[in-house]
C-alpha cells in the first residue's frame, strides 16, 4: 500500500510543478549560455526557469560549469555541511559586478542586493561511486532582493535540461546505496517555498521580528581550502572571495576561527576523528545541523530551550541532564536530552538516529539516518564523564 | 463598498470559468468574502499548495468540499490569511500519505482564521499556529483516524506563542498528547469545543489571561488542565476554567513519552505550577482517579533551580504575583500552585477506580488511602505549606491561598504529598466543609477579568 501512496505523492508534486509552469510566461526556454553574463533582475518576479539566471550549466556526465563571466559565480564548500538525506551538494555564490559582501566575524556576511546563493541537491544511485549516474533533483536559490532574502526552490526536469520554479515543492521516494553499501530509501522532500523559513528564519535579537537569512555564509564555515581548478587551484575560500573583490573587511585568514572540518568523518567515519577532537567535531556537527532552530534567536526550536550552537557554553541548555519540554514521541522513552556517558539513553542521540516520523530530528531535510553523523554524536556522549542525571 | 463587492463578484466569475462548481461550495464561497479571495476545488492539492506558497497578505482561501490528499504540510507565512472549508464533514485535509515530518497546517502570520474543515492524520500537530497575533479557530476538527495510537500526532489544535486567540465550536480527537493545546499564549478564549479520545483533552500551558468555558472533555486520559513547565518565560496567570463538562476521562494513557505520559487515567482537572486560577461552575462526572488536583510543579521537576527565570526575560505582567525569588540574582520561580479558587462545581461518580498504572503511582497512593471509598473531589498536594496536620484544622497553614468551597457534592483533602511514598503513606487532612483554613472564597488581587479580544 505504501509504495503506491508514495507514487501518488510524486505524481501530485509533478502536477504541482506543471501547474506552476503553466502560470509563467516570462521566459520561453533558450537554456543557459555561458558566453553571456548572469542575469538577475530583482525588480521582476522570479523567472519560472532556472536557466533564465544563466548561473551554471549542468551535464550529468561532466558536472557543473559555472558562468565564467568576470568570475562572479564562485563555488564553495563548508567545513561542516548540513546532512540532507545523502544528497550531493554543490554550492556557489554570485555577486553583481562591482558589489562586495561585508565580512562579519560571527554572523552571516552582509550581502548586496542582487546576490544569489545557490545550492544544488543531487542524488547518486550508489554513493560508493558518487559521480556515476548522478541526477540533479533541485536547486535552491536565496536571492537578495531590496527588501530581504527570497527563497526560491527550483525542481529539475527528468531530462536534466532545466529546473522550474516550484513554490509548492515536491516529494519523491528515492532508493540508493549508501557509502557503506547499504540499501537506503529516502522520502525526499523538496521544501515548499514557505517551509524554507523553518530553517532560514532568524531573529536579529531574541525579541525582534524574524527575517530570512542564509546559514552557511559565515566566516567559520567558509574558512577552508577549495579546489577552484585552472590557474587558481586550491585556495582558501575567504581569500579567494577577497581577491575577486567579492568580500571586504576580512582580517587575516589565520586570525579567523574555523568550524571543525568534518571531511574526515565523511571519508573515514568516527574512527577518523582523533579522540581529542571529538568535542569540537560533535559541536560543529550539531551547530550546522541543529542550531538554525536550536538557538535563542531562532524561531522554531526555542520552545525547547535546547541550544546547540557552537558558542553555547551553558551545558544545561546544551542538554546535559536536561528534560525536554514537550517532546512527546521524540523522547524515545528517555528522560534527558544528554545523559553524559550514556548515549543510548540520551534523547539527543535517539532523535538523530531514529527514522520514526514524529520523533526524528532535524524536522525537515532528513528522512534517513546519517549513519556517520549519528555515530559521531554517539561517540561524543559516550566519551563524557558519566553522570547520574536522576540524582541531580 | 460597491467597488469591493464588484471585485468579489468578478473574481467568482473568473474562478467559475476555471471549472468551479457552485455545488462544491455549498457553505462558504468567495461571494461571501470582501477582499482578495481564491477558491480551490475539493481535492486540488497542487492548486492549494501553489496558492499558499505564492500568497499575498490578506487573502481568503475557500476550499471546496472533498478530501485533499496532502503530501506535505500546508504552510502559511503571510498575515491576514483566512482558510475556510465547507464544514468539518465536507472538507478534509488528509495527511495519511504524508511521509514528511510536518504539521498538517503550519501557520505563522497575524490575523489568521481557520474555519469549517477537518485536518486528519497529520504526522505531527494538526493545526499549529505560532508567534501570531490574532488567531481564530472556528468549527474545525483536528483528528486522527486510529484511536489510542501512540504514533498519532502530538497536538490537534495548537496555538503557541501567540496573542489574542479564539478557539470555538471545534473538535479535537485522538491526539497522542493534547487535543487542544494552548501553549505560551496571551489573551485567549476557548469556548464550546469538544475534546475526546486524547491523552490530555484541553491544556492551558504557560499562558496568561485565558477564559475556558462551555467545553466538553469526554473520554480523554485527563480532561482540562492548566500548568506551567519549567524554564518558560511566560509565567502562567489568570486562567479561568468555568462551566465546562468534564466526564468519563478514563482513556488509557497512550502517550509515547514525555511529561504527559505520567498523567493518571481518570483525571478530571489539574492545575500545576499555576497561579490566579478559577475553577468554577464545571460539571465533573465519572473521572475514575479524581476530579480536581492542585499540585506543585516540583512534582514533575523537583529541582527548584530549573524553575528559575531571569526577570529580565519574563513576558507580560508578573511583578504583582508575588513570585518566589530564585537562588540566582534577578530570578524568580514559578513552581508553586497558589492563589486558586475552586467553587460552584458539581461532582458525580468520580474517584472510584484510581489508575493503578501511572508511573508516578498517584493511583496506588489513592487506593491505599481511600480503599473502596471515593477519592475526594479536590485534592491539594500541600507542597510548600509550613504546617500540616491530618486531624487538626488549626494546625494547617494555607500559605498558597487555596480556596475551595460551595461545590455540589464536593469534598476536599490536603495530601501532604511530600511525606508520601510507595513504601509509606501518611494520612491526608480531610476536613468537612467549609474546609478551613482553605475556606477563602476570593483570589488575592481580585477576580480574574474577562478576556477581551479585538
Amino acid at each position: 500500500m505504501r509504495p503506491s501512496l508514495r507514487t501518488l505523492g510524486a505524481t501530485l508534486a509533478a502536477v504541482a510543478v506543471a501547474a506552476v509552469a503553466g502560470c509563467g510566461a516570462d521566459d520561453a526556454g533558450g537554456g543557459v549560455d555561458l558566453s553571456q553574463p548572469v542575469h538577475v533582475d530583482v525588480t521582476a518576479p522570479p523567472p519560472t526557469r532556472l536557466s533564465a539566471y544563466n548561473l551554471f550549466a549542468w551535464d550529468p556526465a561532466t558536472g557543473y560549469t559555472f558562468n565564467p563571466t568576470d568570475d562572479r559565480v564562485v563555488p564553495y564548500d563548508l567545513n561542516a555541511p548540513l546532512f540532507s538525506d545523502y544528497a550531493l551538494k554543490q554550492r556557489a555564490v554570485y555577486l553583481p559586478q562591482g558589489a562586495a559582501a561585508t565580512y562579519q566575524p560571527e554572523l552571516v556576511f552582509d550581502f548586496p542586493v542582487g546576490t544569489v546563493l545557490l545550492k544544488n541537491f543531487a542524488m547518486a544511485p550508489d554513493l560508493r561511486a558518487p559521480t556515476v549516474g548522478v541526477r540533479l533533483i533541485e536547486t535552491r536559490l536565496l536571492v537578495r532582493y531590496p527588501d530581504g532574502w527570497q527563497p526560491l526552490p527550483y525542481v529539475w526536469n527528468e531530462d536534466q535540461t532545466d529546473a522550474e520554479l516550484a513554490p509548492a515543492g515536491a516529494f519523491e521516494v528515492i532508493a540508493f546505496t549508501d557509502d557503506a553499501g547499504q540499501a537506503r530509501t529516502a522520502n525526499y522532500l523538496v521544501p515548499q517555498k514557505n517551509q524554507c523559513e523553518t530553517c532560514h528564519a532568524r531573529k536579529p535579537t531574541p525579541t525582534a521580528a524574524p527575517a530570512i537569512v542564509p546559514i552557511g555564509m559565515k566566516a567559520r564555515h567558509l574558512n577552508r581550502g577549495y579546489d577552484f581548478g585552472g590557474a587558481v587551484g586550491i585556495a582558501n575560500q575567504l581569500e579567494r572571495l577577497a581577491a575577486l573583490g567579492m568580500l571586504t573587511g576580512a582580517p587575516a585568514t589565520a586570525t579567523i576561527p574555523a568550524a571543525y572540518d568534518l571531511r574526515p568523518l565523511d571519508t573515514g567515519g568516527v574512527a577518523a576523528i582523533p579522540p581529542a577532537d571529538l568535542d569540537a567535531a560533535a559541536r560543529s556537527y550539531l551547530d550546522i545541523n541543529c542550531a538554525h532552530c536550536h538557538d535563542p534567536n531562532a524561531v522554531q526550536g526555542i520552545t525547547s530551550q535546547l541550544f546547540l550552537g557552537h558558542d553555547n557554553t551553558d551545558l544545561f541548555r546544551l542538554g546535559y541532564c536536561k528534560r525536554p519540554g514537550s517532546a512527546g514521541a521524540g523522547t524515545g522513552g528517555f528522560e534527558f536530552d544528554i545523559v553524559p556517558g550514556s548515549p543510548d539513553t540520551s534523547i539527543l542521540y535517539f532523535r538523530l538516529a531514529t527514522e520514526t516520523v514524529g520523533a526524528m530530528m532535524p524536522l525537515l531535510g532528513r528522512s534517513v539516518t546519517h549513519t556517520k553523523g549519528a555515530a559521531l554524536i554517539h561517540a561524543w556522549i559516550a566519551a563524557m564523564p558519566p553522570v547520574d542525571c536522576t540524582t541531580m | 463598498m460597491i467597488r469591493t463587492t464588484l471585485t468579489a463578484v468578478s473574481l467568482v466569475v473568473a474562478l467559475a470559468a476555471c471549472g468551479s462548481d457552485a455545488n462544491d461550495f455549498p457553505t462558504n464561497s468567495c461571494a461571501d468574502v470582501t477582499g482578495t479571495c481564491v477558491q480551490i476545488d475539493g481535492g486540488d492539492v497542487a492548486g492549494l499548495q501553489t496558492t499558499v506558497n505564492t500568497l499575498s497578505p490578506n487573502t481568503t482561501i475557500v476550499l471546496g468540499k472533498g478530501t485533499f490528499a496532502m503530501t506535505n504540510s500546508l504552510t502559511i507565512r503571510a498575515a491576514g490569511v483566512h482558510l475556510i472549508g465547507q464544514g468539518i464533514e465536507l472538507t478534509t485535509l488528509d495527511y495519511a500519505t504524508t511521509a514528511a515530518q510536518v504539521n498538517g497546517v503550519d501557520v505563522q502570520g497575524n490575523d489568521f482564521l481557520v474555519q469549517d474543515l477537518t485536518v486528519q492524520d497529520a504526522p505531527k500537530d494538526g493545526i499549529r499556529v505560532e508567534a501570531s497575533d490574532g488567531v481564530v479557530f472556528r468549527r474545525i476538527r483536528a483528528t486522527w483516524t486510529t484511536p489510542s495510537d501512540s504514533t498519532n500526532g502530538a497536538y490537534g489544535i495548537y496555538p503557541v506563542k501567540s496573542q489574542h486567540v479564539l478557539v470555538e465550536d471545534s473538535r479535537a480527537e485522538h491526539a497522542s498528547d493534547a487535543g487542544l493545546y494552548v501553549g505560551q499564549c496571551q489573551h485567549v478564549i476557548v469556548r464550546n469545543n469538544v475534546v475526546t479520545g486524547n491523552v490530555a483533552g484541553l491544556e492551558i500551558e504557560n499562558t496568561q489571561y485565558a477564559d475556558v468555558y462551555g467545553n466538553t472533555a469526554d473520554d480523554n486520559t485527563a480532561g482540562i488542565v492548566a500548568f506551567d513547565l519549567p524554564g518558560n518565560p511566560i509565567v502562567g496567570r489568570d486562567v479561568r476554567l468555568r462551566d465546562n463538562i468534564i466526564r468519563n476521562n478514563n482513556h488509557v494513557n497512550f502517550a509515547p513519552g514525555g511529561t504527559v505520559a505520567k498523567i493518571p487515567a481518570g483525571t478530571g482537572t489539574f492545575a500545576m505550577a499555576s497561579r490566579r486560577v478559577e475553577i468554577t461552575g464545571n460539571t465533573y462526572q465519572n473521572n475514575n482517579t479524581g476530579d480536581i488536583a492542585l499540585i506543585s510543579g516540583l512534582v514533575i521537576e523537583p529541582d527548584t533551580t530549573k524553575w528559575e527565570l531571569a526577570t529580565a526575560t519574563l513576558a507580560g505582567q508578573w511583578d504583582d504575583l508575588g513570585l518566589l525569588p530564585g537562588a540566582g540574582a534577578g530570578t524568580i520561580t514559578n513552581y508553586r500552585s497558589e492563589n486558586v479558587v475552586v467553587a460552584r462545581n458539581t461532582h458525580m461518580g468520580s474517584g472510584l477506580h484510581p489508575d493503578l498504572n501511572d508511573p508516578l503511582q498517584f493511583g496506588v497512593l489513592l487506593i491505599l488511602i481511600y480503599a473502596t471509598n471515593p477519592v475526594d473531589s479536590v485534592l491539594y498536594d500541600s507542597v510548600g505549606e509550613p504546617m500540616f496536620n491530618s486531624t487538626d484544622a488549626a494546625m494547617n497553614s494555607n500559605a498558597n491561598r487555596i480556596c475551595v468551597g460551595g461545590n455540589t457534592n464536593g469534598t476536599f483533602a490536603s495530601m501532604n504529598l511530600a511525606e508520601q511514598s510507595a513504601s509509606r503513606q501518611v494520612p491526608f487532612f480531610r476536613p468537612a466543609a467549609p474546609f478551613a483554613p482553605f475556606d477563602c472564597t476570593t483570589l488575592n488581587g481580585g477576580p480574574i477579568a474577562d478576556v477581551v479580544l479585538p
